[in-house]
């Protein structure tokens, strides 16, 4: 009987590093609430031998939590994900695979400031 | 009293590029930016040559020579469609640069240092994702001049 990674290894992850967070996608009303992963990394950008210091934003979630709330695949892109007070949209995702198919694992959505100055 | 024309030349273009509106602060030769300190320009040395490898003439070795440097300007922004924006910079650069009259008359083209001139060499472009969209043009110029070793 296959182990279930969902249950046993992602449920105890996000209960212990999730926050809760909302998002918002395009062509549809209302806001969905979900549990993310804050994986925001300090990120530079090397350009002509002149290091710019800033932040690489992300966040993980899981693939079940999103498809039971109505969120399929195509409609990550361009979502408004906020959590941990900002607000980002989603530029592109990719899918993390789980050994139980990557329909029940998790998606990390690379991010973009929605406010920039 | 020294008067280094290469020194005064980079000090003259660090000027310039500071007054571009758009630009929050200029640095020269500094390679650590943080993201809050952006929009930035960064003005490089860059490298100094003369034609004197051939010149095998027994002139003086302190004589004026005629010695043209590639200073680098980069410039860096953070902005969710980077194409226009580093396009506005990189137009706003040239022109300021070229057009430039304490640069272009004072200093390289009618000044005592005689000879000179200032080209546009061309520019090279970044592109990378950092909280935005994160772009990067870095200008090439080219400015002849005298050096005049008595002036070091």
């Amino acid at each position: 009987m296959a182990i279930d990674y969902s249950a046993l290894l992602y449920d105890p992850i996000y209960a212990e590093l999730g926050v809760p967070a909302t998002m918002i996608v395009q062509g549809t009303a209302g806001e969905v609430e979900l549990t993310v992963i804050d994986d925001t990394r300090s990120k530079m950008q090397a350009s002509a031998g002149v290091d710019v210091r800033s932040v690489g934003p992300g966040a993980f979630a899981r693939i079940p939590e999103l498809t039971a709330k109505g969120i399929a695949r195509q409609l990550y892109q361009g979502a408004v994900l906020t959590f941990n007070g900002r607000n980002w949209t989603v530029r592109s995702y990719e899918i993390r695979g789980s050994p139980n198919g990557e329909d029940l694992g998790e998606v990390r959505f690379f991010l973009m400031a929605v406010e920039f100055q | 009293m020294a008067d280094d024309v290469r020194e005064r030349i980079l000090v003259r273009l660090g000027e310039i590029v500071a007054t571009m509106p758009s630009i929050k602060q200029v640095f020269r030769n500094y390679v650590d930016l943080t993201e809050d300190q952006l929009p930035a320009a960064t003005v490089l040395d860059g490298d100094e040559e003369t034609e004197d490898r051939t010149d095998a003439t027994q002139r003086p070795p302190n004589r004026p020579t005629l010695a043209h440097m590639t200073p680098e300007i980069i410039i860096f922004k953070l902005a969710p469609q980077v194409g226009p924006d580093i396009s506005t910079l990189r137009s706003e650069l040239i022109k300021l640069v070229l057009y430039d009259t304490e640069l272009n008359q004072q200093i390289v083209k009618t000044g005592r240092y005689g000879n000179g001139t200032i080209r546009y060499l061309g520019c090279q472009t970044d592109l990378g994702w950092e909280r935005s969209m994160f772009g990067a043009l870095k200008a090439n110029f080219l400015i002849k001049y005298t050096l005049r070793p008595d002036d070091l």
